[in-house]
């Protein structure tokens, strides 16, 4: 018997049955439709909270540090190591910046971070860009309002990236050398509560260490070597003021306390504690951590590694957003087991139908058998039939679970609309899920009609021909 | 002449609850090509319990039946299924022909088990429905055609592979005293022109004294001795 001819006899016997084989196909559809809406609502959701991280710009990032060196090290290292503030006169550590290396070395001493390492790391495949990431502590000062802060040095290349995406007033930097700072739109509330907006335009005083002048009248701290170090003040122009903080570096290299200013500029300062200081070496720049921008997210991984293999220490969100796509995992699981309750009972009403019609067709089963059909030819009848109601069930439950899934999308948007929120997809249907359903379908109408028709091909012909 | 069928004590004991039932008790016969062979009995003598053997419907549990010289008892599930689709056509007693196939389909249903391609079995079913005086009826489905060609539909189909033998249980058992004589000469001109070898189980000994060559009366589950007409 040629395939061919088994497939029109399997799809003749199901129209033979119209009312028994649409209602089987509406089961199995049901089944489907849960199984695929549920798996489709786990990717909805998963797309609009991966998509959301993608946009704040930190998937394609890794931060590298020097071997040893923890992001809490790092951070306490920037905070202590910078200056003192005159004025204050606060016990604050003295010494150079940048000195950033981890306290205790492993025996073989970590490839430093300066700007040699960049470059390297530049050079690196799928790298668009290396930037150190600059903490410098500064005191803000406006009008009455005097607190400590610090700034985060933000590249030119973030505009539009992440947190720069839109700005609450404002805009970004005009460029790299600006003399121009952002503040966050609650640094900004707490100096100007009324109107924030008013602000922009307006010069903030940032005060930071710098090497004290020869014969510089009091106040300088000393640093060794009979360099010290003053407050100079550093008139800004508030640019923008965005709503939230940027995403503090990967693995919290530290809190951005509302103030950035351009890279270039907190370079600058940063160098300015040993800049000028007559008679000392020329300083050789190390950076406590820098940022790899990767071309594509999916080459986060692959940069991370090679940097590792380098000898650096290198996170990237990717790390940190592990524990979030176990979660993920453990809901599509969830969710699609509850989906697959409908899809378990339907296929029972497969067997159930399948039964039936082998009940109902004993004698026909006989008769095939006894003019020569095999136990295969009646085994693939059947199969053939289960499998066509899979798939006519998959196909039309795809179909109804998009249906549902897009009138949920559309109620639960006028939801969150109402709500304040920004409407999304709450169902992803991409092609694979729509092919793996309905293949699925196929497969699980195969299984469950595979009892049935093991039990037709093992008829005893002359039983069955005894059969009314 | 060639020996088409050859049993030696053939058995067939099945159990039914405690009892064990000798629906065959040691059956040996002969039949040779182009024989027309009669069983008779009543029922529950085995004769058709011997004929859904010789048919490979069932498995003998004892003794041998060749057919062309291969031992059905030896012969797997898939084995007896080929047999039955070239060697043998079964007509029986009560047609059983697929009520929702047209007489067409339900002649090529067998050749369609067979794999001959769609318009080959069409036009080579269409021929035996026409030599059985059916062509005009070909359409029409088993339940609007009268028993008498119910039953030459349920001949055409086992001419269809063109078996050397017919297997044929009480074919006139649910037809009139005219159609039965109809189909009976039916047989006896397929017997007689085209060669088959028929083997036909009947309860009416002047059934099977009318057109069988030899006759087997059974009894319990074996043959008893009666002079057969030749």
């Amino acid at each position: 018997m040629t395939l061919s001819d088994t497939f029109q006899l399997a799809l003749r016997n199901l129209g033979q049955a119209k009312l028994r084989t649409s209602l089987t196909t509406l089961g199995v559809s049901i089944g489907i439709a849960s199984l695929a809406g549920m798996v489709s609502l786990g990717l909805g959701l998963q797309d609009q909270f991966v998509g959301r991280f993608t946009k704040s710009g930190v998937f394609d990032a890794v931060t590298v540090m020097s071997v040893g060196d923890q992001p809490g090290v790092a951070m306490r290292m920037g905070r202590r190591g910078s200056f003192g503030r005159a004025r204050g006169g606060g016990p604050r550590g003295a010494g150079p910046r940048g000195d950033g290396g981890a306290p205790a070395q492993p025996d073989q001493p970590p490839p430093p971070l300066d700007d040699e390492a960049m470059k390297t790391l530049a050079a690196l495949d799928h790298v668009k860009e290396v930037y150190p990431n600059l903490r410098v502590p500064v005191q803000l000062k406006y009008g009455g309002l005097s607190e400590f802060a610090i700034a985060a040095g933000v590249p030119m290349s973030a505009r539009g990236e992440g947190a720069f995406q839109t700005f609450a007033y404002g805009s970004f930097f005009g460029s790299d050398s600006d003399r121009a700072c952002l503040l966050s739109l609650d640094l900004a509330k707490r100096i100007e509560a009324a109107n924030p907006g008013a602000l922009i335009g307006r010069e903030l005083i940032l005060a930071h260490g710098a090497a004290a002048s020869p014969g510089a009248v009091g106040g300088g701290i000393d640093v060794g070597g009979g360099a010290q170090v003053q407050a100079v003040d550093s008139a800004c122009r508030i640019a923008g003021i965005v709503e939230r903080d940027p995403a503090p570096g990967p693995l919290g290299g530290g809190r951005v306390s509302g103030v950035m200013i351009p890279l270039g500029w907190a370079k600058e300062i940063g160098d300015r504690p040993l800049a000028g200081v007559p008679g000392a070496p020329a300083p050789k720049r190390t950076y406590p951590s820098l940022t790899v921008k990767v071309m594509h997210p999916q080459a986060t991984q692959d940069v991370e590694d090679r940097i590792k293999a380098m000898g650096f220490t290198a996170f990237s969100v990717n790390d940190a957003l592990e524990g979030a796509k176990r979660a993920f995992i453990i809901l599509d699981i969830v969710l699609s087991l509850i989906g697959s309750i409908a899809l378990a009972v339907s296929s029972l009403g497969i067997v159930n139908t399948m039964v039936m019609s082998i009940l109902e067709r004993t004698r026909e089963i006989g008769i095939m058998k006894a003019i020569g059909g095999s136990d295969g030819d009646i085994r693939r009848i059947f199969l053939i039939e289960a499998s066509a109601i899979g798939l006519l069930g998959g196909v039309a439950g795809v179909l109804l679970g998009w249906l549902v899934g897009r009138a949920i999308n559309i109620g639960a948007n006028i939801y969150i609309q109402g709500q304040g929120g920004t409407p999304g997809n709450l169902f992803a249907l991409p092609l694979w899920l729509i092919g793996g359903a309905i293949g699925f379908s196929i497969v699980v109408s195969l299984i469950a009609g595979s009892y049935p028709a093991a039990r037709a091909a093992r008829l005893d012909p002359i039983q069955a021909l005894r059969h009314d | 002449m060639t020996t088409v069928l050859e049993t030696h004590d053939l058995k067939k004991h099945y159990r039914m609850g405690d009892t064990v039932v000798r629906a065959l008790d040691g059956v040996s016969m002969t039949v040779e090509q182009g024989e027309f062979v009669g069983l008779l009995g009543t029922s529950g003598s085995g004769k058709s319990t011997l004929l859904n053997l010789i048919a490979g419907l069932d498995h003998a549990t004892g003794g041998t039946l060749r057919m062309f010289g291969r031992d059905l008892a030896q012969m797997s599930r898939d084995q007896l299924t080929l047999h039955r689709r070239r060697n043998v056509g079964i007509i029986f007693q009560s047609f059983n022909l697929v009520p929702t196939m047209s007489a067409l389909e339900n002649v090529a249903l067998a050749m369609m088990f067979a794999g001959v391609a769609r318009p080959e079995r069409e036009r080579q079913s269409m021929a035996l429905l026409e030599s059985m005086g059916l062509g005009a009826r070909a359409r029409h489905r088993p339940r609007e055609l009268s028993g008498g060609e119910q039953q030459r539909v349920a001949i055409a189909r086992a001419l269809s592979n063109t078996p050397d033998v017919l297997l044929a249980d009480e074919p006139t058992g649910n037809l009139d005293s005219r159609t039965s004589r109809d189909i009976m000469e039916l047989l006896k001109q397929l017997n007689q022109r085209d060669g088959k070898t028929i083997i036909m189980v009947t309860h009416d000994p002047l059934l099977a004294g009318a057109y069988a060559h030899r006759t087997f009366a059974m009894l319990d589950g074996v043959i008893v001795p009666e002079p057969s007409r030749s």
